[in-house]
């Protein structure tokens, strides 16, 4: 799910980038810095919207650099249990495939892929039904549901089911 | 007293049963759960039932310490790591049995065993840029230059400071033995090195797929092991040049002579002479190691599929290499002069093993039915005798020859030449 939220930061400048263009700067830095992050507690950083305010800085003792505290406001994802997303297909194997929404690693097994798909090797490795109509491999778009998610101070895992009404193959890249 | 336990049973079944539909139910309202904060006494009390079913799930595995079954977080550590296949990607040993169970039918049905391969000394040889020779400079122009041999099959990987010349006749191999292998390459290099030689091997990406592990990957250290194989040891055939890296495998391993091209592999393993790049010259294309293995290969292939009987699950290609080893000498008796050293059991030498497992029968005693006399030194009692009767005499080295030929070699490619130091 994504949400808009404002979130606040202490940014440290180095003094050349002091002048006419220190706001600029320090918003640069901060989106250099922040955006593709990821927190425990909000997940991924999409993109800054927008600068609240800046306050005052602070001088640090000994280093010469100046600490702004910044309120943004950005864009996160945050995958939930239970959620619905759609995530793209990035590898077929035996175990099961792995899919990617953004930057969400989501691991749907074969235990939780409908019985009737079958595994099927090759230099395309595939999840096929027996009459063939619907086929999961590399590319092909997926709705899936979030049975368990994990977010890291990188990275999120999670954990996807397609073994559901309405979940599974949106588009097939083979028939595009 | 028997009715009461019966009743008792089947109360509990319909627990479980009841269990079962309300967790769907919960699935449901958990979803909104984390999002909505919902105190309503109904809903923590199934939550709670909830959990103790899901505490019934056997956790085949998990992605990122989570069951990829249930989605429960998972404190303790179990199974194997597959992490050649994706970080963060565990199974639990029953999960590796079931996926091998239905993997192997399906292979079988496609008339394919699994092929494991190492890469260094067995498909390819590397060496880094500055451990080359100045008999070597020439390798380093740039590819047009190159004489026609190399072209294709030698290159040069700045990025990891290093060169690599893939073995002649690989590209035909790979092909062929694809066909009837699903292949698996496993080195003790790391990662990065690992990947960057698969590429080179399989630019397609048609050969291996994900199938590429590193040592990075093993569970034990200096050690290769099928436990991270997702094929049923029964089906799985190892090349590989270093024995010991194998100690629990040894009976699917057939061992591949080392391929050494450039001068410091060679003085790696102790050999002082001229390397291959240095002597601009290559091993034998139709006739050199993996010619040589691939036919073995295809030999064993039709043997388990064609020509066993009995259901095609409990077959053994094991058992299919044991015997075709044992072809390859068969008949033979061999007598070993001044080899074993006196004070060593005779049969627990590595060279009297290697030909009683190669088909020969090996014998202290010289007598008329005595085909081979092995040994290092044409003056001994025996090697005169060998001369006088008519046998080959043979030095050690046909022995491992034959051994990594699987065939019978030639017995005057190997002569023995008398010392006149008898100093021992």
């Amino acid at each position: 799910m994504f949400f808009h939220i404002v979130l606040e930061r202490n940014m440290q400048l180095h003094p050349r980038h002091f002048g006419r263009n220190l706001r600029e700067n320090l918003v640069a830095k901060l989106m250099k810095d922040v955006e593709g992050t990821c927190s425990g507690q909000h997940g991924f950083v999409v993109a800054i919207t927008g600068i609240e305010n800046i306050g005052k800085g602070l001088i640090r003792d000994g280093t010469g650099f100046v600490s702004f505290p910044v309120k943004y406001q950005c864009v996160v994802f945050r995958p939930f249990k239970g959620e619905i997303l759609e995530a793209v297909v990035t590898m077929v194997n035996k175990m099961g495939f792995f899919a990617e929404a953004g930057p969400v690693q989501i691991f749907v097994s074969n235990h939780l892929i409908p019985d009737d798909m079958e595994f099927q090797s090759g230099d395309m490795p595939n999840y096929t039904t027996s009459d063939g109509s619907v086929k999961i491999q590399k590319d092909s778009e997926v709705r899936l549901k979030i049975i368990g998610t994990r977010v890291d101070a990188t990275e999120i895992f999670c954990i996807g089911t397609i073994k559901d009404d309405f979940l599974g193959v949106i588009n097939d890249p083979a028939s595009v | 007293m028997k009715e009461i336990k019966q009743l008792m049973t089947m109360a509990v079944m319909l627990k479980v049963r009841a269990g079962v539909i309300k967790r769907r139910k919960v699935e449901n309202l958990e979803s909104l759960e984390e999002t909505v904060a919902s105190t309503s006494q109904g809903l923590s009390e199934e939550k709670s039932e909830a959990t103790a079913i899901e505490d019934m799930c056997a956790h085949p595995g998990s992605f990122g310490d989570m069951c990829f079954l249930c989605g429960q977080r998972l404190i303790e550590q179990s199974g194997v790591t597959f992490g050649y296949i994706h970080k963060g990607l565990r199974l639990n040993n029953d999960e590796i049995d079931r996926l091998r169970n239905t993997d192997i039918k399906k292979s079988l049905n496609n008339k394919k065993l699994y092929l494991v391969l190492d890469l260094d000394h067995t498909l390819l040889n590397s060496t880094q840029l500055n451990h080359m020779t100045a008999e070597e400079e020439y390798l380093m122009s740039p590819p047009d230059s190159l004489p026609d041999v190399l072209k294709g099959s030698l290159f040069r990987l700045d990025f990891m400071r290093m060169m690599t010349k893939l073995r002649p006749f690989i590209k035909t191999f790979l092909k062929e033995a694809s066909e009837i292998f699903e292949m698996y390459v496993y080195t003790m290099g790391d990662r990065a090195y690992a990947l960057e030689m698969a590429k080179l091997l399989d630019p397609k990406k048609e050969y291996f797929g994900d199938r590429v592990i590193s040592r990075d990957d093993g569970t034990q250290k200096h050690q290769k092991g099928l436990d991270i194989v997702l094929g049923q040891e029964s089906a799985v055939l190892i090349l590989d040049d270093t024995e010991n890296a194998w100690i629990k495998h040894k009976d699917n391993l057939i061992l591949m002579e080392r391929y050494h091209f450039f001068r410091s592999s060679c003085a790696q393993f102790g050999f002082n002479c001229e390397s291959l790049s240095e002597l601009k010259s290559d091993e034998c294309e139709p006739e050199g190691a993996l010619a040589n293995v691939l036919d073995l290969l295809k030999r064993i292939h039709k043997i388990f599929f064609y020509e066993l009987e009995g259901n095609l699950i409990d077959r053994d290609v094991r058992q299919v290499l044991k015997t075709v080893r044992k072809e390859v000498l068969k008949g033979c008796k061999v007598v070993f002069s001044r080899i074993i050293p006196s004070k060593v059991q005779a049969d627990s030498h590595h060279l009297w093993k290697m030909a009683e497992q190669l088909g020969a029968i090996c014998s202290t005693e010289v007598d008329s039915s005595v085909t081979h006399v092995v040994a290092l030194d044409a003056g001994t009692e025996k090697s005169r005798w060998a001369v006088k009767q008519n046998k080959f005499l043979v030095h050690p080295l046909w022995l491992e020859a034959v051994n990594y030929m699987w065939r019978k070699q030639p017995e005057e490619k190997f002569p023995v030449t008398e010392t006149k130091s008898k100093t021992l």
